[in-house]
């Protein structure tokens, strides 16, 4: 697959790059790191005092928050998009992008990676052992293969659904705030979505499906069997939600007008 | 269907919106949208061979660029078919753009942050170039554009003209038949220009690659083009060999004057009553230019004439140059046939 070598190649080169400004990718990871305990302390706050919300025991609150981070940070680490709008189509780097002959989605993939964030993964594991561990939980041979398969059905939610807003500006390069917003609402993916009313809890599921990243998933591990059905059904949604993301940006392509003088 | 470039009533209309002012503007906007179109490229017309070089030439927001994006697959063209290499450009974008290779002088189509060596590298990735041709086609491409020192420099870090010959470079990585150049000498000093224009024929001798330029510099196209298609306001006006278009509105020769006192216009033009001579001013009443038909005994007799009347300190001959000439042409609007 020549697509594989050259994912190789571009993140040799990133890699390089990076090492030479070894100081920045250090506060990078510093950063990050930070951003995520203080999520983590948030939610041990919140959830300190009350040991059950509508059924869920703090460890398992901190369970889903490291699952959830998992997923999250492959997403981050290959869709950097959120500034798609300004930098390729405002900019017209486009133009570049679409005389190649590498899909220009994955090019871009390629162009915008940013592997520190690939971090969150241990951060998340580690929470997971830990709260996994406070638990009892126990695994089976299968259950990496089946962690593996969940954390890529949310991967592709999160990049879907940031896809097709990154689509949006082939036809309207106008400023918009959908972006950060969309951030906000994906936070939303990593708490029990039965604590939410019925309509957010619909939107979460079927029309910006981030429970599909967090609660849904983490809940097989939590063998909470209520849940299951939408466990097993992580991989499919991810899958049609990107299907349909790579569809829309395909026809974005064919609207592209380049930049106006 | 031997052209390597096979255009046929292209369009390429772009709308855009315009939004009323204030609260009630606003609310207006959400369900009647004003909007403007502008014909960036009106239904042209064009075949080019392989092997050609081709210049494209018109006035700032003639088109060019819109065309040459609608033949490079970026934008897709409101009407018209496109035939390039064989292909769509649209459709199977991906195959096509193997077949050709862009260089837009006002966009940098390197990375940035890397090295030149390294933008090539992953370029060469992309292309699946094999590293045999890729070893001896490039040092020679290096060799001839001589930027073997610039290749281990960010390309932030090069100069305007040391950036665009790495460009170059860049888009001939995969060889390709059909080169797109968009003002590649934009801004560049004469020697740079030169080294671009010797490197382009010589690719174009030894590859057979045709290429299409866009340029406001004519000395690029006299160098190297014998055909040129001119645009005005999206349409092509004139689509033919350099050199007719000299001979077609070239024909007139002007000759300049410096007289030892002022001249009078009545005074000259009563010289030279038996002939067609159109008597300009220059700086001052003793410079004057007389714009006479290429004609040489036309140009003795004006040039006898006033000589035997009035005493003169200098005296020259000129060819109206393409540059005029193209002037004269946007000025008019149209080309006249003949
Ligand atoms: N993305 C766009 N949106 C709206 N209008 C555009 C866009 N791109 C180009 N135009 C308009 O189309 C016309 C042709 O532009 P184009 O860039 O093709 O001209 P050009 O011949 O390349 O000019 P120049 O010599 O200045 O580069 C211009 O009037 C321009 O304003
Ligand atoms: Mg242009």
């Amino acid at each position: 697959m020549s697509y594989f070598s050259i994912f190789f190649q571009y993140a040799g080169q990133y890699l390089k790059t990076r090492l030479t400004y070894r100081a920045d990718m250090a506060v990078e990871i510093f950063s990050d790191l930070l951003f995520q305990a203080v999520n983590l302390i948030f939610i041990l706050v919140v959830f300190g005092h009350t040991s059950l919300l509508k059924g869920w025991s703090k460890d398992e609150m901190v369970f889903i928050y490291g699952f959830f981070l998992v997923p999250f940070a492959i997403f981050g680490a290959f869709f950097n998009i959120w500034d798609f709008t300004d930098r390729y189509i405002v900019k017209g780097e486009m133009d570049r992008i679409l005389t190649r002959p590498i899909h220009s989605l994955f090019q871009i993939i390629l162009e915008r990676m940013e592997l520190e964030s690939l971090f969150g993964v241990v951060t998340g594991l580690a929470i997971m052992f830990y709260a996994g561990n406070n638990l009892g939980l126990s695994l089976h041979w299968y259950d990496p293969f089946i962690f593996l398969i969940l954390v890529a059905g949310g991967a592709l939610v999160y990049a879907g659904i940031f896809v097709t807003l990154a689509s949006i500006g082939f036809w309207s390069d106008s400023r918009t705030d959908i972006m950060p917003m969309m951030y906000n609402i994906g936070n939303y993916g990593r708490y029990p979505v039965d604590i939410y009313n019925r309509i957010i809890r619909y939107v979460l599921t079927w029309i910006l499906p981030f429970a599909f990243v967090g609660v849904y998933p983490a809940a097989y591990f939590l063998g909470r069997e209520e849940w299951y059905i939408y466990a097993f059904i992580t991989p499919l949604i991810g899958v049609i939600f990107f299907a349909i993301s790579v569809f829309l940006w395909n026809i974005g392509v064919t609207k592209y007008r380049g930049a106006g003088n | 269907m031997d052209y390597i470039i096979d255009v046929k009533d292209l369009r390429k209309e772009f709308t855009s919106h315009s939004s009323r002012s204030g609260l009630k503007g606003a609310f207006r906007d959400l369900f009647t949208r004003n909007y403007t179109i502008k014909t960036a490229v009106d239904d042209i017309s064009l075949q080019i061979r392989k092997g050609e070089m081709v210049g494209y030439i018109g006035e700032n927001g003639a088109g060019k660029s819109t065309t040459i994006k609608m033949l490079t697959g970026i934008l897709t063209p409101t009407s018209g078919e496109v035939r390039v290499n064989g292909m769509n450009p649209h459709k199977d974008r991906e195959k096509f753009v193997r077949s050709i290779g862009v260089v837009f002088g006002q966009r940098s189509q390197l990375w940035w942050d890397i090295a030149v060596q390294e933008s090539f590298r992953l370029l060469k990735k992309v292309y699946n170039v094999p590293d045999e041709f890729y070893n001896t086609h490039m040092a020679d491409v290096i060799k001839t554009l001589a930027i073997e020192p610039l290749l281990d420099k960010p390309v932030r870090k090069l100069s305007l003209g040391q950036r665009m010959r790495c460009e170059l470079a860049a888009a001939l990585i995969h060889n390709p038949p059909l080169l797109f150049l968009d003002e590649p000498t934009i801004g560049l000093d004469v020697l740079v220009k030169l080294k671009i224009r010797e490197f382009l024929k010589e690719i174009n001798a030894k590859y057979g690659t045709t290429i299409l330029l866009t340029t406001h510099d004519l000395s690029d196209i006299e160098a190297l083009c014998e055909r040129v298609i001119m645009l005005d306001e999206g349409k092509i006006i004139y689509d033919g060999a350099l050199q007719q278009l000299r001979e077609n509105w070239g024909e007139g020769k002007q000759i300049q004057f410096l007289f030892t006192e002022d001249v009078f216009m009545n005074e000259l033009q009563e010289l030279t009553k038996e002939h067609l001579v159109v008597w300009e001013q220059g700086t001052n009443a003793s410079t004057w230019t007389a714009s006479v038909e290429n004609d040489e005994e036309i140009i003795s007799a004006v040039i006898g004439k006033v000589v035997a009347a009035k005493r003169i300190a200098d005296l020259k001959i000129v060819e109206i140059t393409t540059e005029e000439i193209i002037r004269n042409i946007y000025e008019e609007g149209a080309v006249r046939n003949g």
